[in-house]
């Protein structure tokens, strides 16, 4: 190998140097820091930090903490390798892991191998915590069932009966279709066509010229922030004028940005009291400002957030003990957090009482009951 | 040559050996920044006064006198490095990793290297194999060393619906085809609900003649054996088999044949060579030793999905097979280590880990484009040159 | 089916069109004048978009807000950016593994990919979330029946049809073009001949990227949205369009982009669940390389034995 580049390479890799105390304590945190979704998995990396900091700088903490950060890539090979890393490490305590759920279905069995516990901030398939019966693996999260079933409840309390539903082909979206596609028909409503299309697609225009034809009230999108952004971009074009209803993948800043003016009026739903109207919430928004960091925390920051400060309050509790930590997490009852009382089941769900709905305002991500929508001062697309 | 050089020459290789396993075990288990840097200056000032002192020749030259005994040692070398890592679960998972990673590349060597077969859906085989045995083992009683050689047949199965495209086409045009393919069959998967989708599919853990992989041996009070340890094993003794079989294949009439195709397929045609049926067999045997480390890594992850096979995982096998230098089955070792382990110590500089890796590896390519362990041209003579 | 919507569909498979005919392009000229495939065509086009947008933003930032001026701005900016780039790629990568094996370029320049897209994912300000792109063409409507025909998507499909045969004028006209086709058809002789073979290729690689680039502003302008990762997917499909319509050929690559479109919007609406369009339009391929092993518009198929 040439020297110059060799050279280059070290500079590269010295760059930042720091060796860790052994007396702290190690939390890992695993999401996707690279690829398609990694605005999302900064967003949670960075909370999860923040929760970290927050609690080093607080004196009455009995530990110090520090955060390792594994990148999944939103694969499950990789997912599973650095779940491993972190699960064989003794002195990583806890892992706060996954946004992707079909990375998190692969390393639960790694979670539960290792008896190391794990708090899931972002994956929202079902399966993860109830396609086992794993002590180890918690979620703070809701899953999309809960997240559909209020969707459908209040669309169709808002009159409207015909949906086309577009979602992306991976588990997200595919999950996301399937459990609205039961809470609409328990409620009555119809689908008039239904559209998979993968997440790397760039052009909608052949889809949305279909469901032009047919004619529905709501376009459903089961999906990312990404190609919803796109979507609701290559609506306009062909004048479209449906409601757009999105699931909480949607609910970021990056939607409002991406989609610009176009995003006045899109309809979404989130898990999880709102955080600006939680105390927690509110403090963990101002914090996460102040720290300055490069990337917003994105819809699940706050879940990332709490799930860290879950983990962290277990750790106090009973010490840096694995088998303890996990019996503690799974004791967890209206633990007060960034995202509302947390009370886990006994599959270690969180049974998310609240379910938020959105709706755009002005380039903001309002709270539908706070909105001019609401009151009735505007109005969403009707059909003619 | 005097039995005394002899001598002096298999010690320096035996040295060479535990160096080597040495070095790979230290930089397996290298988790701070300055001990990876450390370790990857040794091995750069390693190999560049090995180059110069000529060392590296007078070792490359042991090996070729002795290519059984040489492979034995190295295999007995890195079992050895399983039994000494035999509780750091994470080491031994990277290194069976590397080991069917190497696998996989080795049947892209018979496919690059030899045929001149460009293939740019290397996952994608590597997941027929891993969906195979899943599905095979899940709903099915059948034993698992079958199981396993059922996933590499139906990697060379399906490969053979690309086969008269492939043997029509020719540089450019034939890696397209395979490109084609890699996008097409993660699409598929991820569409199609039969094989679980993009949720993907659990996999058992594998068992050979009723040994469990998975079980974890306990050891005395709170050591124990990593149930990653027999992975690593199995796939040593693999990547070991494929290995010799590729050699014997380059070294035998069939690999002669093979590389007149790939130079020049109008002058082999002329003396006679089967142009159709070599390429046939090197992409058939290329695409089963993929599905069969992918049918094993499947097992030791136990779990899989199309998110697994992309296009961008083909190329990484790709990158392997080139920086290994093309055709040098050997060069594909430390290249699979290079391209599975380097992303994962750069884990420390998190998101900015795939641009650096991007560099490093356009930086290699520049300044060594023949690969790290380049093929040497066929000796009519073994040592006839050195004589 | 309705003949509006079929008009709407045509039209979507024409904008498409144009856009991989653009990105082919590129493909089939570096091929031709140094028969190596550039895989970082698709980031190319991407980053094309994203200085497009840089440039944008500094025009608000000064406060100026003329669509027509800043359209100007934002095409002079991306195509002589990744002109720039273009070249700087073809002299310090592809240039020096000419020697190498042609896998080494093609692996070389799928990582000056890889590496283009993540450094734009982390040195934009946000890049790693899909940014606006600005709507600066008109977006009045005609609407007949179930047909909509906005300004923007004409304007789109005659601009890059345009571009294409600007381009294509200029190779069969131009010195430059002459001298480009010389070093294609056979370098050795071309430099015998006095030309700078190296002064041809560096010309060839920025005009080639600057065609991507203006497929960037143009992808921009259509979808009103970029991100980061575009570039991936289309590139894989520019080269599709490039080999399945013929490397080397421009009428080629315009033909593979227009195939390709074809196939795609066909998929869409033939099948229940779109998103096996892909599947349907790259096994297509495929089967058209069967066929035809050296695509539709073949170079000579002459060969030195």
């Amino acid at each position: 190998m040439h020297p110059g580049a060799l050279a280059l390479f070290f500079v590269l890799l010295l760059g930042g140097c720091a060796d860790s105390p052994t007396d702290t304590v190690k939390i890992a945190f695993i999401g996707p820091l690279t690829g398609g979704v990694a605005a999302n998995g900064l967003g949670g990396r960075n909370s999860a930090d923040l929760a970290v900091r927050l609690r080093n700088a607080d004196p009455r903490s009995r530990h110090r903490y520090e955060l390792v950060v594994l990148d999944d890539e939103c694969k499950p090979n990789i997912g599973v390798q650095v779940a491993t890393k972190a699960a064989a490490d003794d002195h990583v305590i806890a892992a706060v892991a996954h946004y992707c759920s079909a990375v998190a279905m692969g390393t639960v069995d790694v979670y539960h191998k290792f008896g190391m516990p794990a708090v899931v901030w972002g994956a929202v398939l079902p399966d993860v915590t109830y396609g086992n019966d794993f002590d180890e693996v918690h979620r703070v999260n809701g899953t999309m069932i809960n997240q559909n079933d209020v969707a459908a409840r209040f669309m169709t309390a808002l009159g409207y009966r015909r949906w086309a539903i577009i979602h992306d082909t991976t588990d997200y979206g595919k999950g996301h279709d399937k459990y609205f596609s039961e809470a609409l028909a328990a409620q009555g409503g119809t689908i008039v066509g239904r559209f998979g299309v993968t997440s790397d697609q760039q052009d909608f225009n052949a889809e949305l010229t279909k469901i032009k034809e047919l004619k529905p009230e709501v376009l459903y999108f089961g999906g990312l922030t990404p190609i919803g952004v796109r979507i609701r971009s290559q609506m306009d074009r062909l004048g479209m004028n449906t409601v757009f209803q999105g699931t909480s993948g949607i609910v970021s800043a990056a939607y409002i940005e991406g989609a610009g003016a176009l995003a006045e009026g899109t309809v979404a739903f989130r898990e999880g009291a709102p955080a600006e109207r939680l105390p927690g919430g509110a403090m963990f928004l101002e914090a996460y400002a102040k720290q300055g960091y490069g990337d917003p925390p994105e819809a699940y920051g706050p879940f990332a957030f709490a799930a860290t400060n879950l983990v962290i309050d277990a750790i106090e509790a009973v010490g840096p003990n694995r088998r303890r930590v996990v019996k503690q997490l799974n004791a967890t009852r209206d633990y007060a957090s960034a995202v509302g009382p947390i009370t886990f089941d006994d599959h270690g769900q969180n049974t998310v009482p609240i379910i938020s709905k959105f709706v755009v305002q002005d380039g903001r991500w309002v709270i539908w009951e706070d909105s001019d929508y609401a009151r009735g001062k505007r109005k969403l697309p009707r059909p003619s | 040559m005097s039995k005394r050089a002899a001598r002096i020459d298999i010690a320096l290789a035996l040295a060479a050996l535990a160096g080597c396993a040495l070095f790979t075990g230290l930089f397996l288990r290298a988790e701070a920044q300055w001990e990876i840097a450390v370790l990857a200056v040794l091995l750069a000032a390693t190999l560049y006064a090995a180059g110069r002192s000529g060392v590296a020749a007078r070792l490359e030259a042991t090996g070729a006198a002795h290519p059984r005994a040489a492979s034995l040692a190295a295999g007995a070398a890195m079992l050895l490095l399983v039994a000494l890592l035999h509780s750091s679960h994470f080491a031994l998972l990277m290194m069976a990793t590397v080991a069917l990673f190497a696998t996989a590349c080795m049947g892209l060597t018979l496919q690059f290297g030899y045929a001149g077969i460009t293939n740019f859906a290397g996952a994608a085989f590597f997941g027929i194999g891993g969906y195979t045995t899943a599905v095979l083992a899940t709903h099915t009683g059948v034993p698992h060393l079958l199981v396993l050689l059922a996933g590499g047949a139906m990697a060379g199965l399906i490969g053979s619906l690309l086969i008269l495209p492939i043997l029509r086409t020719r540089g450019h045009y034939a890696a397209l085809v395979t490109i084609a393919f890699a996008v097409l069959f993660k699409t598929f998967l991820e569409v199609n609900d039969a094989l679980g989708g993009p949720q993907g599919l659990k996999v058992p853990g594998l068992e050979l003649f009723g040994w469990a992989f998975n079980r974890r041996i306990p050891l005395g009070e709170d050591r124990e054996i990593s149930f990653f340890a027999s992975y690593a094993a199995l796939s040593i003794v693999l990547a070991l088999l494929a290995y010799s079989l590729v050699k014997r294949v380059e070294r035998s009439w069939l690999g002669l044949s093979l590389d007149a195709v790939r130079v020049d397929e109008t002058a082999a045609a002329c003396f006679g060579i089967d142009i159709a049926r070599w390429k046939i067999l090197a992409f058939t045997l290329g695409n089963f030793l993929v599905g069969l480390a992918g049918g094993i890594y499947a097992m030791m992850l136990g779990y899989i999905a199309p998110t697994s096979f992309t296009f961008g995982d083909s190329l990484i096998m790709v990158s392997i097979v080139i920086l290994g230098g093309l055709g040098n089955p050997l060069g594909v070792i430390p290249a699979a280590l290079l391209v599975v382990v380097l992303p994962e110590k750069l884990q420390l500089i998190q998101e900015y880990r795939f641009l650096l890796f991007a560099v490093v590896v356009m930086l290699i390519l520049v300044f060594r484009p023949d690969g790290l362990l380049p093929r040497r041209m066929r000796e009519y003579f073994a040592g006839w040159k050195r004589a | 089916m309705d003949p509006g919507l079929l008009g709407q569909y045509l039209l979507n498979g024409l904008v498409l069109g144009v856009i991989y005919a653009m990105v082919a392009v590129g493909f089939t000229l570096f091929f031709g004048v140094l028969d190596v495939i550039k895989f970082s065509h698709g980031d190319v086009v991407m980053a094309g978009a994203f200085v497009g947008l840089a440039a944008y933003a500094g025009l608000e930032h000064l406060g100026l807000h003329s669509p027509l001026l800043a359209l100007a701005l934002i095409v002079t900016a991306a195509t002589a950016a990744m002109a720039l780039f273009g070249a700087a790629a073809a002299r310090y990568l592809v240039l020096p593994l000419r020697g190498a094996p042609p896998l080494n370029t093609l692996l070389a320049t799928l990582m000056l990919g890889l590496a283009l897209r993540e450094a734009v994912r982390l040195f934009y300000p946000n890049g790693s979330n899909p940014k606006p792109f600005p709507r600066l063409l008109p977006v009045e409507a005609i609407d007949i029946g179930n047909f909509t025909l906005r300004y923007d998507s004409a304007i789109i499909v005659l601009g890059g049809l345009a571009a294409i045969f600007a381009l294509h004028i200029f190779i069969t006209r131009s010195r430059l073009g002459l001298a480009i086709r010389a070093v294609a058809q056979d370098a050795e002789t071309a430099r015998v001949m006095g030309i700078d073979f190296r002064a041809v290729v560096l010309a060839t690689f920025a005009l080639g990227s600057a065609l991507a680039a203006l497929a960037g502003v143009a992808n921009g302008l259509y979808y009103s949205e970029v991100n980061f990762s575009m570039g991936l997917l289309l590139g894989v499909i520019g080269f599709s369009c490039a080999v399945v319509g013929g490397l080397g050929s421009v009428l080629g690559a315009i033909l593979g982009g227009f195939l390709f479109a074809a196939l795609q919007t066909a998929g869409a609406v033939w099948f229940a669940v779109p998103a096996y369009k892909d599947v349907f339009a790259f096994a297509a391929v495929i089967l058209v390389m069967a066929w035809k092993p050296t695509g539709l518009i073949s170079e000579t198929p002459a060969e030195r034995v």
